[in-house]
């Protein structure tokens, strides 16, 4: 059992250190935000349902978004790109 | 002038000299009239004289005049100047008046304009600063009906038809793009009062794209449902499947770290997903077989001796753009030392499908549990199925519009879920109808989940919900649920001396909950 957790353990964090740039909050170009938005409103209705209903971007405040999304990735273990373009979405879907 | 002056006089001289060069003429053409035109020439030469003095005060009198202008025109030279520099600079202000309008046409335009979302975001953003709270969480009142039809083998069951409410409260704090920390408090009103919890507090570390450092008190990630389907407003249901309720298989919280990400490796949506934790490892309400399972262990050495270790791999195979839906595979382990040298192992497999407006989903637990000398294997399994479908595509014929979006609204749903296990300890339920054994539990299982249908606590449970859900938003709902509990095998009930009794079947039972959440 111990050997199989640590074999698990030594693949994540090798997978794990392969990641670059922590999420920041940089700004985007306006090309790179429309494609963010598209791509964020095509992900938003299937990973939200599929554990709960996905809310609509006019219940929170951006700032109360950008929290909310973090929380979401950590939960829902959504790769940053995905979270990062549903975040786009709530946001500007305002 | 000088040139003038000189040209004026010479065209006198001139003159004198044409007159004088006509009078010889005269005089060679006629001597008879000499004397009369030499007085005639005297005469004409007194004037031309008289007419030259007249001149030469005029031209004295013109140059006096041109010396004044030219004097006058030293002096207003400068003005001239300085009327051509303003003129200039007004010209100069002139254009940079032109250039000022026309910017403020501009900015009263923009100021006109709706303002993008994306700058208005950013603003509000600036306002309330970049350390700020966000509260979410969720309220529910419940009322629940459930009259007994009978004890287990004289063991006390309270029948229920009360009111109750819970608060769960969510608080979010993020202090920079990278650290986030979350905690949950749990507050109900129940069969035994007011009762508080923390039901969870950690710290969300963002190491790197892909890894995410979890430290705190947190949700086992134990297969899906203590972690993505706990909270009141995103259950489907009122009260937990019976693997997670009172005779849980698996712990349903843990204090420690994790680590966890995820990431596409396919096409867009085809994901996948890690998660490992260690904690201060697995808790029992007594040393006793079929006792229940506690919350994380407040010090881990006292009575475990060691850590827990734990794992989770989840797979999403389909790509969005084949619109099958959103289909998820996982797999779960959960293992630690709960006293001394005894080990708690379990595993799970658990699944979820999502499409348009049906969604299935379902867990498979089984755990394991080495008792002190003298005591069998503590064996358990759990299981749950669930389905459900949104009635928002559903057009009934032949009804008004109003009954229609009535019907837009209803979610009915079903669940089958069940456990097996050799034994229940006595004092869980016994404890049961009181405070329980860690207290009043609130949140995770509702107080009916305690207090409730006799099946909770036997031996091999098995029930069937029935469930009507009512959207009135996405996160507003009222639920109704009606519980089925199925009589199935017996087992034995042990006291915390470890006697055990035999049981028999448990028997039929039926209860109705109704719910009303806010998730906010």
């Amino acid at each position: 059992m111990r050997k199989i957790f640590f074999a698990i353990v030594l693949m994540v964090v090798t997978v794990g250190s392969l990641g670059g740039i922590v999420w920041a909050d940089e700004p985007i170009s306006p090309a790179e935000h429309r494609k963010l938005f598209r791509e964020g409103a095509e992900l938003w209705p299937i990973y939200c349902n599929q554990c709960h209903n996905a809310r609509p971007g006019s219940e929170k405040a951006p700032y109360e978004w950008d929290q909310i999304m973090m929380h979401m990735r950590t939960l829902g273990n959504l790769p940053p790109e995905d979270a990062q373009a549903i975040l786009e979405y709530l946001k500007a879907g305002r | 002038m000088r040139t003038r002056r000189f040209l004026i006089t010479l065209s006198m001289v001139l003159s004198l000299a044409v007159f004088a060069g006509a009078g010889r003429a005269l005089a060679q053409d006629s001597g008879a009239g000499d004397a009369a035109s030499l007085k005639e020439i005297q005469r004409e030469m007194r004037q031309m004289r008289a007419e030259r003095k007249t001149d030469r005060a005029l031209i004295q009198h013109l140059e006096s005049q041109v010396n004044e202008l030219e004097t006058h025109n030293a002096k207003t030279q400068p003005t001239a100047d300085q009327l051509r520099n303003t003129d200039q600079k007004l010209q100069a202000t002139t254009l940079e008046l032109q250039q000022t309008t026309a910017q403020v046409k501009t900015l009263q335009a923009k100021v006109n304009a709706p303002i993008p979302p994306a700058d208005f975001s950013e603003a509000f953003n600036r306002y309330v600063g970049s350390h700020s709270f966000t509260i979410t969480g969720a309220a529910a009142g419940q009322f629940v009906y459930d009259q007994q039809s009978s004890s287990i083998d004289g063991l006390h069951h309270a029948s229920q038809n009360t009111f109750m409410f819970d608060w769960e409260p969510m608080i979010l704090y993020r202090p920079t793009d990278w650290i986030l920390f979350q905690g949950v408090f749990s507050a109900g009103f129940g069969s035994s009062g007011t009762g508080t919890d923390l039901s969870t507090a950690d710290f969300q570390i963002f190491l790197n794209k892909y890894m995410t450092l979890v430290a705190g008190l947190y949700d086992q990630p134990f297969g899906d449902w203590y972690e993505a389907q706990s909270p009141m407003w995103v259950n489907r249901f009122i009260t937990a499947p019976l693997p997670f309720g009172v005779e849980a298989v698996v712990p349903g919280g843990e204090i420690g770290l994790q680590l966890r990400g995820g990431m596409q490796w396919g096409k867009l949506g085809q994901d996948f997903d890690y998660t490992v934790w260690g904690g201060n490892g697995p808790t029992f309400s007594e040393p006793v077989m079929g006792a229940a399972v506690g919350g994380p262990s407040s010090v881990a050495s006292s009575q475990t001796n060691g850590k827990s270790i734990g794992a989770r791999l989840r797979v999403y195979p389909l790509p969005i753009e084949a619109e099958m839906g959103r289909l998820e595979l996982g797999a779960s382990t959960y293992n630690g030392k709960w006293m001394n040298g005894n080990w708690f192992n379990s595993w799970g497999v658990d699944f979820n499908y999502f499409k348009d407006s049906f969604q299935a989903r379902g867990e498979w637990l089984e755990a394991y549990r080495q008792m002190p000398s003298g005591m069998g294997t503590d064996h358990r399994q759990g299981w749950y199925l669930q389905f459900g479908y949104f009635l928002n595509q559903v057009n009934a014929p032949m009804v008004p519009t109003e009954v229609n979006d009535f019907i837009h609204r209803l979610e009915p749903l079903v669940r089958y879920s069940g456990v097996n296990q050799r034994g229940v300890a006595s004092d869980d339920i016994a404890g049961a109808t009181g405070t329980g054994f860690g207290g009043t539990q609130v949140g995770l299982v509702p107080d009916f989940g305690i207090t409730g249908s006799p099946a909770l606590y036997a031996p091999h449970s098995r029930e069937v919900a029935l469930g009507l859900d009512y959207w009135i938003a996405p996160s507003i709902v009222w639920q109704n649920e009606f519980d089925i509990e199925l009589p199935h095998a017996g087992g034995l009930f042990v006291s915390s001396t470890g006697v055990e009794t035999p049981v028999g079947s448990v028997p039929n039972d039926r209860a109705f909950l109704s719910q009303f959440t806010i998730g906010f």
